[in-house]
């Protein structure tokens, strides 16, 4: 049976690598650059959802207010960028352990609180962050950053010329944060986390201490999605308050992980391929004033999907496991 | 050789009602103790302030020698207090094993010594057939098989039972019978809260009956059930006359 075990974590490793391979070939194949446009956003959507599912999904502690953290690694590397010409790769760093400080710091008062109440102050948490850089003058309250463009370069992460670059940074961001859940799943976190999610009064009386394990997923999740951010304002080259740290974000985050299989390794993924091309076709083809409209498509996709098939898209696949004889 | 648990003069009161009044018990080394009494008698209160599920309004809780009355339950556990619930509790999206792991992680820092322990113990407990199966598709004997399972992974030196023979057939509970005397041929000691006595009464060294918060008596089971003060408890007075 250990043997078996060993073998299922091989074969995931096995197919993440070759899903990585084919990734990375898929540039050859599509020149168009708004299509590579959709293939940045959706790796990048995959990462942070893979991020947001280790806190959410994992350890069970439901979270509508991870856009904070995403901003807080956009504004991070923007403000230390264009202040103090700091390069955006130790803006990637300083922003992702900022955020895994005020989100243990956050934790500290929010993990007492359990089910909905812990879900409303998510919300409201990162609401309040949106107000307060939206009045916050340094930062350039509601207008925003400029990040200044220079020449192409790796050096400070900016390519005008070509989508490439960014492709393939999301790719490599995607990876991480899947390798990370990967290797988590199968360590003493994991199963803490997984503990305390379905019961964590049981999880206590095995010694678990279920406030540290909530602490521990905090940290990781935030400082993954921060990164996420702040590869964001690389990418888009301007922020403002409500372009990175708005309630879409937090459902954008939320919901390709719901749609694949929530607290799965390979949810977040699939979750992000379908969801994330979906909405950039129907925005761009409804157009204009068709904001509203891939958020219907969500809202049908989760109704389905939570009638059809509640435990996510990647159940199919369990289910097909289990009836093949082991 | 001091007892490797003692509860003294504990007292809980939840807002005006007095659970437990001044109890004071002790479990020595090797023992298997019931603990009895008709319901409403403390027997769950008493067992959850052991456990550290919360803290008494007076008294102290004695572990192994160490005064253990304010440490939360997780480290009562890394102390070597395992404990089951009389709900059981098991974690339903996780597999059997994955389940036992959680409780083996607590003395193996490593996964493959965890998961290696976590099949050992459930092979103790017969549950090894079942380890790759989610927890949530046991059937309600298995369910407590589990919890025995889960606890005896962390390698407790107490083991905590909350009426784990309750509701079984008798098939079932023979098996859980005998379950308990190989965890104490283990060196583990046993505390366990039943209120089945034609069960416990030959499976334990001494019992102790709970009746409206207070110790009534203590002693040989063979003892306990002929006192006329444990009779009454039960019955009432009426029969307490024909005793």
């Amino acid at each position: 049976m250990d043997k078996a075990f060993a073998q299922h974590r091989r074969r995931d490793l096995l197919v993440a690598a070759a899903l990585i391979i084919v990734a990375a070939l898929l540039p050859l194949f599509v020149k168009d650059v708004y299509v590579q446009n959709i293939m940045v956003l959706t790796l990048m959507y995959a990462a942070l959802s893979q991020s947001w599912n280790i806190l959410s999904g994992y350890c069970g502690q439901i979270s509508l207010g991870h856009a904070l953290y995403f901003g807080l690694g956009a504004y991070t590397t923007a403000l230390l960028f264009t202040k103090f010409g700091v390069l955006p790769w130790f803006g990637m760093i300083a922003g992702g352990l900022i955020s895994a400080v005020i989100a243990m710091a956050l934790g500290y008062p929010c993990f007492r609180l359990r089910g909905h109440y812990f879900v409303i102050a998510t919300i409201v948490i990162a609401e309040t962050a949106l107000l307060l850089f939206q009045n916050w003058t340094w930062a350039g309250a509601a207008l925003g950053i400029d990040i200044p463009v220079h020449r192409d370069s790796w050096l400070t992460f900016q390519f005008t010329r070509s989508k490439l670059p960014y492709f393939y940074f999301a790719l490599v961001l995607a990876a991480i944060a899947w390798f990370v859940t990967w290797w988590l799943e199968d360590s003493k976190w994991g199963y803490w986390w997984r503990a305390v999610k379905d019961n964590p009064d049981a999880a206590e009386s095995l010694g678990v201490v279920v406030f540290n394990s909530k602490m521990g997923a905090a940290a990781v999740s935030a400082f993954l999605v921060a990164v996420g951010g702040s590869f964001y304002a690389q990418f888009v080259s301007y922020i403002d308050p409500d372009s990175v740290m708005g309630f879409q974000f937090s459902l954008l985050m939320a919901l390709p992980a719901v749609l694949g299989g929530i607290g799965t390794l390979w949810g977040p993924m699939l979750g992000a391929v379908i969801l994330i091309p979906l909405t950039e076709l129907t925005r761009s083809f409804i157009g204009g004033s068709g904001r509203g409209v891939d958020l219907i498509v969500y809202g049908t996709l989760i109704v389905l999907i939570s009638l059809a098939r509640p435990q996510g898209l990647v159940g199919l696949f369990a289910r097909r496991r289990k009836a093949s004889p082991a | 050789m001091t007892a490797l648990l003692e509860t003294r003069a504990v007292t809980q009161r939840f807002s005006g009602l007095v659970a437990n009044s001044d109890v004071s018990i002790s479990v020595g080394r090797g023992e298997i103790v019931g603990l009895i009494g008709p319901n409403g008698a403390g027997k769950s209160t008493l067992f959850n302030l052991i456990a550290g599920a919360f803290p008494p309004t007076q008294g102290s809780i004695w572990f192994d020698g160490e005064d253990v009355t304010r440490l939360p339950a997780a480290e009562r556990c890394q102390r070597g207090v395992g404990r089951t619930f009389q709900v059981v509790k098991s974690f339903e999206t996780m597999s059997v094993v994955d389940n036992v792991i959680v409780g083996a992680l607590v003395r193996n820092t490593h996964m493959r010594g965890a998961r290696r322990k976590a099949h050992e113990v459930l092979e103790f407990c017969g549950l090894d057939a079942r380890a790759e199966v989610p927890a949530s598709e046991l059937v309600p004997s298995e369910k407590r098989r589990l919890e025995v399972a889960r606890a005896l992974a962390t390698e407790p030196k107490l083991l905590l039972l909350d009426e784990v023979l309750t509701g079984l057939t008798p098939v079932e509970a023979q098996t859980g019978v005998e379950l308990v005397r190989r965890v104490r041929e283990r060196g583990i000691t046993v505390l366990m809260v039943e209120h089945v006595m034609e069960i416990v009464m030959p499976l334990v060294d001494r019992a102790i009956v709970l009746d409206l918060g207070k110790v009534l008596v203590e002693g040989k089971p063979t003892e306990v059930v002929r006192d006329p003060k444990v009779i009454t408890a039960y019955l009432g007075d009426r029969h307490a006359v024909s005793a």
